[in-house]
């Protein structure tokens, strides 16, 4: 998930690392922290909790990789989204300058990436489903794994975007990176919601004061909890959705895949960036199928996981009404 | 997972740099080879060489480079070589021997720079740099109890190993994993709790004090 130096064009990861910036510093003044406020070492405390929570492998199905927890999404519920963001943006920023995992100029999309949209725009997805569903232990679980889910795919949207942007990736086909990368991220995006799933409602059996309600009338109402809302709704649908606009594509379109899909792409002069932004109607078919399928499946598994979760945690948990632990200022 | 913050005090040439000038020199190093136009890949060698007497100069040992290397190449070989194996035509070959080039000249820059820049000495350059108080004291506290929760994660993971034999579906392993970080929250939380009431009741103002004074 990390991005590496080199991948994305310099010019792009400038231009994330000043979003980046800016969102760090609208989280601290949000905040409003004292140096000897306690979400000063809580914050930090999550955030190593994040760091360490990534060393934990979840084996794969047989494959001789591994997944691991983003922790976005956790961050945010835990935290509220100001800090939650703060948290994910020093977990990326530790593993750059200590570990080297992910790159230094990449840093700033990074963040952005995963930080800022993993964590506002999930925590904007989280309460706006809470909000629906009530504040009942299946309600809080079911909003963070839907919200994870959608976190992971707007990240890979949101590297995809940023890719495209980038001058060195003149000549390749944006629809083809975009349902690749979703369609990846579909399934790690369930791997993700099942853990932050799991380990909430582990955290609900047994602490649910730790879990701050969304207040009311908090950060959702401010224009940047409803840029975020639409930003992470838009990604997704768009994700979601345009394979389904590439799927009827018309006897010509057809021919011409067949017969000329490779010299139309190397007649392309390379150099031109604006032809690759637009997306072009001539796309491979089964790419758009594989995508929707893909999001439908995510969709169902993501579902039948949260309602999976929600009966166990109705089992395990008494039903209680979270209150706020002191988190909320 | 190799902690690297062994240099509390200069050992090289590199080390006696300020700390921001390393830090720039880095990133100055990864932009131009983000810079560098594809077809002139051969300068990128010129920069990877430059980039290799830095590591040789800062006492990187070859056998810590290759292992770091070894995790990080085959990802990028893979990543690279899907591009010709796409488009076959002379631009994705240039394309994809470029990408491996400043890829690689980036990773090898990040590695000097962790090597001779010690945790501390960042949090000293970011307050320098008029970094937000709160959030270099986050940073730093996130570093402090990072080596205390991965003690902590020993400690779950030894336990769970004397008493879980393995076997079971794929799904227990997930649903012991994720308990496992749920506990490890639990503590987490906790224990910043009760820190943080001890380090209050022993006058804690938010500022930190080192003992050399450069703090």
């Amino acid at each position: 998930m990390h991005i590496r130096d080199g991948i994305l064009g310099p010019e792009v990861c400038l231009v994330a690392g000043a979003i980046s910036l800016g969102a760090i510093g609208y989280s601290l003044r949000r905040l409003r922290l004292d140096l000897e406020d306690r979400a000063v070492p809580l914050t930090g405390m999550l955030a190593a909790l994040v760091f360490a929570g990534q060393m934990v492998n979840f084996p794969l199905l047989g494959l001789p990789v591994s997944g691991h927890l983003l922790g976005g999404v956790l961050a945010a519920v835990m935290l509220g989204p100001w800090a939650g963001c703060l948290a994910i943006a020093m977990v990326l920023i530790v593993q750059a300058l200590l570990f080297s995992d992910g790159g230094l100029l990449s840093l700033g999309a990074n963040i952005l990436n995963m930080g800022v949209v993993g964590a506002w725009g999930g925590y904007a997805v989280y309460a706006t489903v809470r909000r629906l569903l009530g504040n009942g232990a299946a309600a809080t679980v079911s909003a963070a794994v839907i919200s994870a889910w959608l976190s992971v795919l707007a990240a890979a949207t949101l590297f995809c975007i940023e890719f495209l942007c980038s001058s060195h990736s003149a000549g390749f086909d944006s629809r083809g990176v975009l349902s690749l990368m979703v369609l990846y991220h579909a399934f790690i995006g369930v791997g993700e919601a099942l853990i932050t799933g799991a380990v909430l409602a582990f955290v609900l059996a047994r602490r649910p004061d730790l879990i701050p309600t969304p207040q009311p009338a908090g950060p959702i109402r401010t224009v940047g909890g409803f840029a975020a809302t639409g930003l992470v709704a838009a990604l997704a649908i768009a994700a979601i959705l345009s394979p389904f606009k590439s799927e009827f594509p018309d006897g010509l379109d057809a021919v011409s895949e067949q017969l000329g899909f490779a010299t139309l792409e190397t007649e392309r002069p390379p150099l031109v960036l604006e032809d690759y932004a637009v997306p072009a109607p001539e796309v491979a078919w089964w790419p758009g199928l594989s995508v929707s399928v893909a999001g439908i499946l995510g969709t169902l598994v993501v579902f039948a996981g949260a309602i999976g979760l929600a009966g166990v945690t109705r089992r395990h948990a008494a039903p209680v009404v979270v209150v706020d632990g002191g988190h909320g200022r | 997972m190799v902690v690297s913050d062994s240099g509390a005090s200069p050992q090289s040439i590199c080390h006696a740099l300020p700390a921001g000038i390393r830090l720039s020199l880095t990133i100055i190093t990864i932009l131009i080879a983000g810079l560098i136009p594809l077809e002139h890949w051969p300068a990128q060698g010129l920069l990877l060489a430059l980039v290799f007497v830095g590591l040789s100069l800062a006492g990187v040992t070859m056998r810590y480079l290759f292992r770091r290397l070894g995790l990080f190449l085959p990802l990028l070989l893979v990543f690279g070589l899907s591009v010709p194996v796409t488009h076959s035509d002379h631009a994705a070959w240039n394309w994809m021997i470029s990408l491996w080039l400043r890829c690689t000249v980036s990773f090898m820059a990040g590695l000097w720079l962790i090597h001779v820049l010690p945790f501390r000495e960042l949090l000293t350059t970011l307050r320098r740099w008029r970094c937000p108080l709160v959030l270099v004291a986050m940073l730093g506290f996130m570093y402090r109890y990072t080596f205390i929760l991965w003690d902590e994660l020993r400690r779950l993971r030894n336990a769970r190993a004397a008493r879980d034999f393995g076997g079971g579906p794929w799904w227990r392993s997930w649903s012991i994993n994720s308990q496992m970080i749920g506990l490890l929250l639990l503590r987490a939380m906790e224990r910043a709790e009760r820190t943080h009431r001890a380090m209050l009741a022993r006058g804690w103002d938010g500022s930190v004090r080192f003992l050399d004074g450069d703090g």
